[in-house]
């Protein structure tokens, strides 16, 4: 028996070092606490998807892939420290991951002082990549280019005068805000007011009843899930009929907002990074794969996470070595397709290393989000104008 | 609590061979955050613990530094350094901003006062974009990429401050805090000018915390109005270190700091990652469940029930 | 004009939920002198609880009133009970360790709700949610209206509690002077656990009329704590009415300074508010009465 018991234990002893040496180290920081969990759990999820899949496919080259996720409690502070603490503790050779813009950002200047390649998945804050840091790349689109499907939408089809822009005070609605209103600039349309708030509000009427007396022909909001719902909601009790309530992603494209807005959700338009009927290879099959696995819808934020996880594990296949430079040219040599759209990061405007994705429109018809634009992509056929009052059974 | 010249000497000399011994920036990094809750916390026990004046707003203090330092660095284009030599000055004047509103008022109210005053300064920063960036927040780029630096001059500041608050309560000033905290009123009648006293232990108060707060944005290279005018993460956290600590005590706060970040974030970690991932879900849990058991049953804090806890240890052998 | 009604109907409304959570925390401050800084977290309990009552017992908020409210109270008498009334024994050099506990009692609130709930956003949605009555062009919000209504008849109950009532009587003799009434022979310890029972219990009801119009999540407590203790400050310590009419001010000037002043200056108007009374008019509006 004691002779099995130390058999075991040698071998164990003389594989560990060996196995150790086989395994890659990455490091993905995501709001696992807190109130972004929720998206951070999603992320999660997708990575640990995507790291099974890889692994059982040969892994990097032969070695295992391995991620190392930690909570940044949706805090900048924590994100920092824990980046810190991935790179100098744990010795990860790249970072990913990056939910909030905030948390985001702030673990970006750690990645970029320390000299580490950081995949950013979901932190969309122009400015993130405007700051000429080599070892920074993004996947997903900014905050400002989240428009850019509607914007020939509204060209086309809307062709609205006036607009009213109401985000949450966040980097992340900010920086939305500034964007839609530049889009307005080009495509002549005037914008009457333009109105911030801090989520988590109660009572949005007061706001909407000034919105009413405004009588704008869209009204773009940039909200997080709930408060969507509410202003939606609320929307419809004042009977608020602007001639098309758009989304700007985010909020308004998860199915919480659906349940919770109820008949309030139907006929809204949104901007969307990703939806699964795109014929982008594996994304209705990555959305199957989640819900069986997990029992849950998945998202852009799943996508955008699993693809992420796929470009890790290509970057560091075609790595010369494991050493942080040789890995940003891997990042920098980049092309691949994902189930979240083309990966390849380039430089234009201001920004760096960013990859250039278009976005989509899509609309809740009947308690589905459809794929409405581009026409050419669409799954269905976009409802304009509406009958707001019609809608909601008033 | 008198301790000898020897304990004070190997204490010293602990801390100062500390960043050689340990080469980890992880570790390093909780040292530095422990020691600048040393100054925290140790200014906030001067105000409420020997003063009386149960401050639950002391995140207006940190956060002005940090911004005075992120506004000389940001705006201004100067160096954020300046902003340990600013930082201090700027939390004193906002200290007697807040001192002249709030200190006629009496227990209770003068806490609750606090917390709103906290709670307008965080608002303000959120929405005066022109000058904080507002959410965005402001973001720099460490001067030093090695932390040794850092932790020296946090240790300076946390030796420099408990030095300071030492001194002041061996004064006489020291005896008029005391007196003001335990009767107002027969304090002032006795001839001694509370209202002065008051306002000075909330300068020097004041003035520790908001080097703290420039020396935090030296370091993290980030803050947000979230973070730094946190009433829970900097204004509470305050407290709770003073008590866990020990308040009213010197040696207190210092190591109430330690416990605190220590506790904080071996759950977070889920005990450096010995224990299973859920255990990391918990470290806020365990920090309430901390915060009761401490007030139930170690009101004095460590160094305050010291004798109480040395009791316990010795009965259970 | 509309724009103005409109403003003011809203502020009115959610102004009799705010009520119902200064209620509680002005009678806990008046009769005990400590800031209950766990109030917003007790009355997430009560969501919680009225949630799950919907979930898996199917019973409408307004019913689960009925049996959340005794559930809060219960708790409320418990913290009291086994948490905070040995505090009064200890000696300690500052006397707000009570309100430091109601801290610490707040996050183990929120984190056990965390852990059994998780953080994601949960919602009750009622047939009624969403219905709405119009006034001369004036949204009335069905539920927020039968909420504003309950509040009333909650809050008459509760005066007639407090003035017919041997029970409410020693509550408010307590207030007034504690020493004087343990003199009386009121027992004071059972009745500060009493109190902070029934103020757990209003700010319960707060909650289940609250769930049908908002969302539910582990940290919704901590901004309605503050609101708590805006309001109670604003009416004046320990008063019911001035509760009463801080939290209608309370709710009326949010919704004003968000109209014109901004919506995320909403929170500020509150506290600036709160700060003036403190300096100005350090009785709460109560001194303006003589209730």
């Amino acid at each position: 028996m004691i002779m099995i018991f130390t058999g075991l234990a040698l071998t164990a002893f003389l594989m560990g070092p060996a196995l150790a040496q086989e395994t890659l180290k990455v490091g993905i920081v995501l709001p696992l606490t807190g109130d972004q969990a929720k998206f951070g759990e999603i992320e999660k999820k997708s990575f640990d998807l995507a790291l099974e899949e890889i692994n059982a496919a040969g892994g990097i080259n032969g070695k295992k892939l391995e991620f190392l996720i930690e909570d940044d409690t949706g805090r900048p502070e924590v994100g920092r420290s824990v980046a810190e603490k991935l790179i100098t503790k744990d010795q990860v050779v790249m970072l990913g991951g990056g939910y909030a813009s905030s948390t985001t950002y702030a673990v970006a200047g750690v990645a970029q002082q320390n000299r580490v390649p950081f995949l950013i998945n979901t932190g969309s804050a122009d400015n993130i990549t405007e700051k000429k840091w080599d070892y920074i790349f993004r996947l997903n689109p900014p905050v400002s280019e989240y428009a850019s499907g509607l914007e020939t939408f509204l060209a086309e089809v809307v062709k609205p005068q006036t607009a009213v822009i109401l985000h949450e005070n966040t980097m992340f609605g900010t920086k939305g805000a500034e964007a839609f209103k530049k889009t307005c600039g080009k495509l002549g349309v005037k914008v009457l007011m333009t109105e911030g708030y801090e989520a988590g509000g109660i009572d949005f009427k007061p706001v909407l009843i000034k919105v009413k007396e405004a009588n704008p022909d869209i009204v773009y909001m940039i909200s997080y899930v709930m408060d969507a719902s509410l202003l939606m909601r609320q929307s419809r009790e004042l009977k608020l009929t602007p001639k098309l309530f758009v989304g700007g992603a985010a909020g308004f494209t998860l199915p919480e907002f659906n349940q919770n807005s109820g008949k309030a959700a139907e006929k809204v338009v949104s901007a969307t990074l990703w939806h699964q009927v795109l014929s982008l290879p594996g994304a209705m099959d990555y959305f199957e794969k989640f819900k069986k696995k997990y029992n849950k819808d998945t998202e852009y934020h799943g996508a955008e996470a699993y693809a992420a996880a796929y470009v890790i594990a290509d970057v560091l296949k075609r790595a010369k070595s494991v050493k942080p430079e040789d890995v940003k040219q891997s990042l920098k040599e980049t092309d691949l397709m994902t189930v979240f759209g083309p990966v390849k990061f380039t430089s234009y405007g201001k920004k760096t290393n960013q990859n250039k994705l278009t976005t989509y429109v899509v609309q809740w018809q009947d308690g589905k989000l459809q794929l409405v634009w581009p026409a050419n992509l669409a799954k269905a056929k976009y409802v304009y104008p509406v009958d707001w009052l019609k809608v909601w059974g008033l | 609590m008198k301790r000898n010249r020897l304990t004070i000497a190997i204490l010293a000399a602990v801390f100062l061979l500390f960043p050689v011994a340990v080469t980890s920036d992880y570790y390093r990094h909780l040292a530095i955050l422990a020691l600048m809750w040393v100054v925290i916390g140790g200014s906030w026990n001067l105000l409420a613990g020997y003063t009386g004046q149960i401050s639950f707003g002391h995140a207006i203090f940190f956060g002005t530094g940090a911004y005075a330092a992120g506004i000389l660095a940001d705006k201004l284009g100067l160096s954020a350094w300046w902003g340990l030599v600013l930082g201090g000055p700027a939390a004193v004047v906002m200290g007697l901003i807040l001192g002249f509103i709030c200190f006629r008022l009496r227990g209770p109210y003068f806490a609750l006062a606090t917390i709103a005053a906290g709670e307008i300064c965080r608002l303000i920063a959120v929405n005066w974009e022109s000058m904080t960036n507002g959410m965005v927040g402001i973001l720099l780029i460490q001067s030093f990429r090695s932390k040794v630096p850092y932790y020296y001059l946090a240790l300076a500041l946390a030796g420099g401050s408990m030095l300071v608050f030492s001194l002041v309560m061996k004064s006489k000033w020291g005896f008029y805090f005391v007196s003001i905290r335990e009767d107002q009123d027969a304090a002032e009648s006795l001839g001694i000018n509370a209202s002065l006293y008051k306002n000075l232990s909330l300068a020097i108060s004041a003035f520790f915390t908001g080097t703290a707060g420039a020396f935090y944005l030296n370091y993290m290279a980030f803050i947000d109005p979230e973070v730094v005018f946190s009433l829970p993460y900097i204004s509470i956290m305050a407290i709770l270190v003073a008590i866990i600590g020990g308040v009213a005590t010197i040696w207190g706060p210092a190591v109430g700091a330690f416990i605190m970040v220590g506790v904080q974030e071996t759950f977070r970690s889920a005990i450096f990652g010995l224990a299973p991932k859920w255990v990391s879900q918990s470290h806020a849990l365990v920090f309430g469940l901390m915060v009761i058991f401490v007030i139930l049953y170690l009101a004095n804090g460590v160094v305050g029930d010291w004798p109480k806890i040395k009791r316990l240890v010795v009965r259970s052998r | 004009m509309t724009v103005f009604l409109q403003t003011l109907v809203s502020g009115l409304l959610i102004g009799g939920i705010y009520a119902l959570i200064g209620l509680g925390m002005t009678l806990i401050m008046g009769v005990m002198g400590i800031i209950n800084l766990a109030h917003g977290q007790l009355m997430m309990v009560a969501m919680y609880l009225t949630y799950a009552a919907y979930t898996y017992l199917h019973l409408d908020p307004y019913l689960a009133l009925f049996v959340v409210m005794p559930c809060l109270f219960f708790l409320g008498c418990a913290v009291q009970k086994f948490l905070l009334n040995p505090l009064m024994d200890v000696e300690t050099i500052i006397p707000q360790n009570q309100v430091l506990m109601t801290v610490g009692i707040a996050i183990v609130l929120t984190e056990v709700a965390r852990f059994i709930f998780s953080s994601t956003y949960l919602s009750v949605r009622t047939s009624y949610s969403t219905k709405v009555f119009f006034l001369g062009g004036v949204s009335f919000n069905w539920p927020m209206t039968v909420a504003f209504l309950l509040a009333v008849a909650l809050t008459v109950t509760l005066f007639w509690f407090l003035l017919k009532t041997d029970l409410g009587r020693s509550i408010r003799a307590t207030a007034q002077d504690k020493e004087a009434a343990i003199l009386m022979g009121v027992n004071s310890r059972r009745i500060t656990i009493i109190t902070y029972g029934l103020g757990a219990g209003l700010v319960a009801a707060a909650g289940c009329l609250l769930i049908p119009i908002f969302y539910l999540f582990p940290d919704i407590g901590r901004p309605f704590t503050t609101k708590a203790f805006v309001i109670t400050i604003l009416g004046g310590m320990g008063s019911t009415v001035g509760a009463i009419f801080g939290g209608l001010t309370l709710g009326i000037a949010e919704s004003l300074g968000a109209t014109y002043i901004g919506m995320s200056y909403k929170e500020m108007v509150g506290l600036i508010i709160f700060l003036l009374v403190l300096i100005f008019l350090p009785g709460g509006l109560k001194r303006l009465t003589k209730v």
